[in-house]
């Protein structure tokens, strides 16, 4: 601060002190803080650092979590270019002139998206995977101004769930819920039986909280061809490389996070809340949206577009209310993926496949052990019956620093699935990580 | 005052464009959900990569560019050391559902925000879980909607003042409210019409104070009378609470329930859109609503409370965005009460004088005295057949980023100018002689305006007609 402007500018008000400028504020409300005084830089780095080493050293940890989340290489050159300080210190970009790269940038992140969902409007972000949910959910009612329930299968995050709960609580729809088969997978009677005129849309996972793909694709194809109502379709955007685009397959939104593109598992956020949808249904989509366009000159250039949906413009009529979003994320999730190249992509997404395989396999050798237990076909992450409880598996295994798997028979989870734990297995998992897990799994029982 | 602003300007193709068709070979999937053709994404060399996004963010404007006095924002500039705290692998690496005592150092952090923010608010408790301010503002309703179906009332009702943000109403209706919407009296409520609004359907009211003219709404405590004897709940927008701290709180005001945004506030970068972090905050009367889980302590140990009692559930995955919480956290360990409070009053200073320098060029409805931010009318642009836009592009041209416009709606041409405190008097000044010069410019180069950008004017009209929203769509 220069030395003695302060007294200039409050001279060139005509004031004596800075408080004048607060007399608008009454006298019986005016508080103080009570916080403490604030730390030089050099003292705050060993604070906060010192702080933060009270965690588990995450090199000593070797993690098998995945629900959402998940542990996978990042180069080094996602962060130096999410690190571009003209890139994170701006706003939204509302003068499309001065913002380019961002807008540019996202421009891409969009097509990104699209390519791997098979469906051409995508958003800059949601905030997560849940709320993206809940946003295609009320984006589904105003497609469909008839009927008042939503199909959600039961083998949906729980925390999906809460959110979804949550962000209805005031509409009229109901959710109704799809019980899962002996697979795991969506019990397709169960899911015609509950198809009626009433029905608005359904959601399927693939993969499920259980790990488990949908293989029947085609039966949600006829299934809207059938009955008009809207597919919500929510991926893991990694999948996506080796799977048919849901696009293709009758989904009008499909809705994931990108955190397995190049976003690290950061306590579970910030990530990205992907939102993709048919293109005929641009004008009812929520959030930030990049179009393509022209400059003064005919020059390419890129802005922000359908505007008018949006709260700024539509206040209580906008599609939804969200204004700050997570675009950074969804930048360094671009980068991430034009570093790895298609082929890049395709290579991490196998080599997932292949792990994981090969560690149910291993476990499923084990006595007593049975991985997957949902018999059916999976990605990175599966079920697995363990022949103990699995909280106390999993707190033996913590003793020696591995993290097997997170207990799904919590209160909260899927209390009557006994003795099963759900197991992710990335690339980031060395062939000895995985050995010291089967071994720490046999010595547990 | 000649604008010298230069603004990189390359060429650069989508890199999008570069993908070649491709098959996948070997594909493990089961045949009915194998892709065949791999994503159009092209494969190429990472420096290659590495210069595109780096010549791109050379045709971005950030804080760290220039002065960005975007109202209702908060761009002050983003200390480098919460960066470089939020990049440390101790706080990027953790899994979310790694178990508590694993957690330790982020839980502590996360329980001491949650009563730093408390404090910051006069609220009684606080929830991090919202990624930014219209999520808390929707977290709010949910928290007013279920506490009054557990007294078994049916209230359908928000109200509030015109010159709310436009994601105060979004938030109302996304949860099937009713809006009220009162008319401002001189740029604030007036108690009569929020007198006649109130009533047995009244489930809230939200406001923000300041609000968005930049004004002291003097009269909250008495809003707070009204609403309570209707019965309803107070909710308090925290976009503009850069102009209180230290001052008062919305807890001081009687409000019952408000959000925090650290993007704002608490100087966590904007990230040209987000992540930001909207933690709510709230009173005794409404602390058992909180989303779950909160953090608490228990004999030095930190945990998750998964049992609120009257819990409204989850707003979010997990726990909220964890790294901007933690850059919110340390910038407030650094600033101190002295530090913040002082950011408050050089914020409002800086407003003050940026405001009675402009005013001899464009009109200032609505008095004198603001707060953080004011709102200047650019109607006197219209003499030369211009727009505030106009005005908005061609200070680009200068090399300042162009405040909000058009909003508030109450005002005609609106410019909403919030300088912030890390401003300095040099850069104030300049900015004004950039406006005083504009305005004494030829038509021409104003509606002309930018020249000094990547590019020029942006046709937005076209970007609707063609809504070209990915490589995918374009034909
Ligand atoms: C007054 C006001 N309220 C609410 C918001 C919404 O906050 P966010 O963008 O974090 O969702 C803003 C942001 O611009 C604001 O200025």
């Amino acid at each position: 601060m220069v030395e003695g402007e302060e007294n200039e500018m409050l001279e060139f008000l005509g004031i004596d002190d800075v408080e004048e400028l607060f007399k608008d504020i009454p006298d019986q409300i005016r508080t103080d803080l009570d916080i403490p005084e604030g730390l030089q830089e050099k003292e705050l780095m060993s604070e906060v650092k010192s702080k933060l080493k009270k965690n588990k050293d995450p090199d000593e940890l070797v993690s098998f979590l995945g629900a959402g989340i998940y542990e996978h290489f990042i180069p080094a050159a996602v962060d130096e270019i999410a690190g571009q300080s003209e890139f994170y210190t701006s706003y939204t970009p509302y003068q499309a002139e001065i913002s380019q790269g961002m807008l540019q940038a996202l421009f891409e992140y969009q097509s990104i998206i699209a390519e791997l969902t098979g469906l051409g409007a995508v958003n800059t972000s949601m905030y997560d995977h849940p709320t993206a949910l809940a946003e295609a959910v009320l984006m589904s009612a105003r497609i469909k101004r008839k009927g008042n329930k939503f199909l959600v299968p039961e083998n949906t995050h729980w925390e999906n769930d809460s959110v979804l709960k949550n962000y209805l609580r005031g509409k009229d729809i109901k959710l109704e819920k799809v019980n899962y088969g002996e697979d795991g997978a969506i019990d397709r009677e169960d899911l015609k039986e509950k198809l009626d005129d009433d029905v608005l849309g359904i959601y399927v996972a693939t993969p499920n909280i259980f790990g488990g793909l949908e293989q029947d694709v085609d039966f949600f194809k006829d299934l809207k061809e059938d009955y008009g109502c809207i597919q919500v379709v929510g991926t893991n955007p990694l999948v996506l490389s080796l799977m048919r685009p849901p696009g293709e397959w009758g989904a009008d939104i499909v809705v994931g996070d990108s955190q397995p593109l190049g976003i690290p598992q950061a306590y579970g956020g910030p990530t990205v809340g992907i939102f993709a949808c048919s293109e005929r249904y641009i004008r009812k989509m929520p959030g930030r949206i990049i179009g393509e366009t022209e400059d003064s000159n005919g020059k390419r250039a890129y802005c922000m577009t359908l505007q008018t949906r949006e709260q700024h413009i539509r206040r209580e009529r906008a599609t939804s209310n969200i204004c700050t979003n997570q675009a950074l994320m969804a930048l360094a999730s671009a980068s991430y993926v034009f570093l790895k190249g298609s082929k890049g992509l395709e290579k991490i997404a196998k080599e997932n496949y292949r792990k994981a395989h090969k560690t149910a396999e291993r476990i499923n050798e084990l006595d007593g052990f049975e991985a997957p237990y949902f018999n059916n076909e999976f990605f990175n992450e599966f079920t697995v019956k363990t022949p103990v409880d699995t909280k106390e598996l999993y707190g033996l295994c913590r003793e020696k620093d591995i993290l097997p798997g997170l207990p799904l028979d919590d209160k909260d989870k899927f209390s009557s699935l006994n003795d099963v734990m759900l197991t992710a297995v990335t690339e980031m998992r060395s062939e000895r990580e995985v050995e010291q897990l089967i071994r720490s799994l046999e010595e547990v029982v | 005052m000649t604008p010298n602003y230069r603004q990189a300007r390359y060429d650069e193709e989508l890199l999008i464009e570069k993908a070649e068709k491709r098959e996948v070979e070997d594909n493990p999937l089961p045949e009915s959900i194998a892709r065949n053709e791999a994503p159009k994404i092209p494969d190429l060399p990472t420096h290659k990569i590495v210069r595109y996004f780096n010549r791109l963010s050379h045709m971005n404007y950030g804080i760290d560019t220039g002065f960005y006095p975007l109202g209702s924002c908060t761009m002050k500039y983003n200390p480098k050391y919460t960066e470089k705290l939020a990049s440390l692998p101790e706080a990027t690496t953790p899994h979310p559902y790694q178990p508590e005592e694993c957690s330790q150092g982020i839980l502590e952090i996360m329980w001491e925000l949650q009563q730093l923010l408390a404090d910051l608010g006069g609220m009684d408790s606080v929830s991090l879980q919202p990624a930014a301010g219209a999520h808390g503002e929707i977290t709010g309703l949910m928290i007013a909607h279920q506490y009054h179906k557990d007294r078994g009332e049916e209230r359908n009702e928000v109200i509030m003042p015109d010159t709310a943000h436009g994601t105060n109403p979004a938030s109302v209706s996304m949860l099937g409210y009713d809006l009220v919407e009162i008319p401002s009296k001189n740029g604030c409520v007036d108690l009569e019409a929020l007198e006649e609004a109130a009533g047995e359907d009244t489930a809230a009211f939200m406001i923000t104070n300041p609000n968005t003219l930049g004004l002291f709404e003097t009269d909250a405590c008495q809003m707070a009378e009204i609403v309570h004897d209707a019965g309803g709940l107070l909710y308090y927008d925290g976009a503009n609470l850069n102009a209180i701290m230290g001052k008062t709180t919305p807890g001081a005001m009687n409000f019952d329930i408000m959000h925090f945004n650290l993007h704002k506030t608490f100087s966590t970068p904007h990230g040209g859109g987000g992540p930001g972090s909207g933690p709510v905050g709230v009173t005794e009367k409404v602390s058992s609503y909180l989303p779950v889980p909160v953090v608490k302590e228990e004999d030095g140990k930190y945990k998750f409370d998964y049992d609120l009692e009257n819990s409204i559930g989850r707003v979010k995955g997990f726990y909220g965005n964890w790294l901007v919480l933690l850059k919110a956290y340390v910038y407030i360990l650094h600033e101190g009460k002295n530090g913040l409070e002082s950011a408050t009053e050089r914020a409002v200073l800086n407003s003050n004088y940026l405001r009675k320098k402009l005013e001899k060029h464009l009109d200032l409805p609505y008095g004198e005295l603001r707060k953080h931010e004011f709102v200047l009318s650019g109607k006197k642009m219209k003499d030369k057949d211009l727009k505030t836009k106009d005005l908005a592009k061609r200070l680009l041209d200068y090399g300042y980023h162009a405040p909000t416009i058009y909003f508030p709606q109450l005002v005609d041409e609106a410019l909403m100018i919030e300088p912030t405190e890390t401003e300095s008097k040099e850069t104030l000044d300049g900015f004004a002689e950039a406006i005083s010069s504009i305005m004494e410019e030829e038509k021409e180069l104003i509606e002309e305006a930018p020249k000094n950008t990547a590019v020029g004017r942006v046709d937005e009209t076209k970007a609707i007609r063609d809504s070209v929203l990915s490589y995918m769509m374009r034909e």
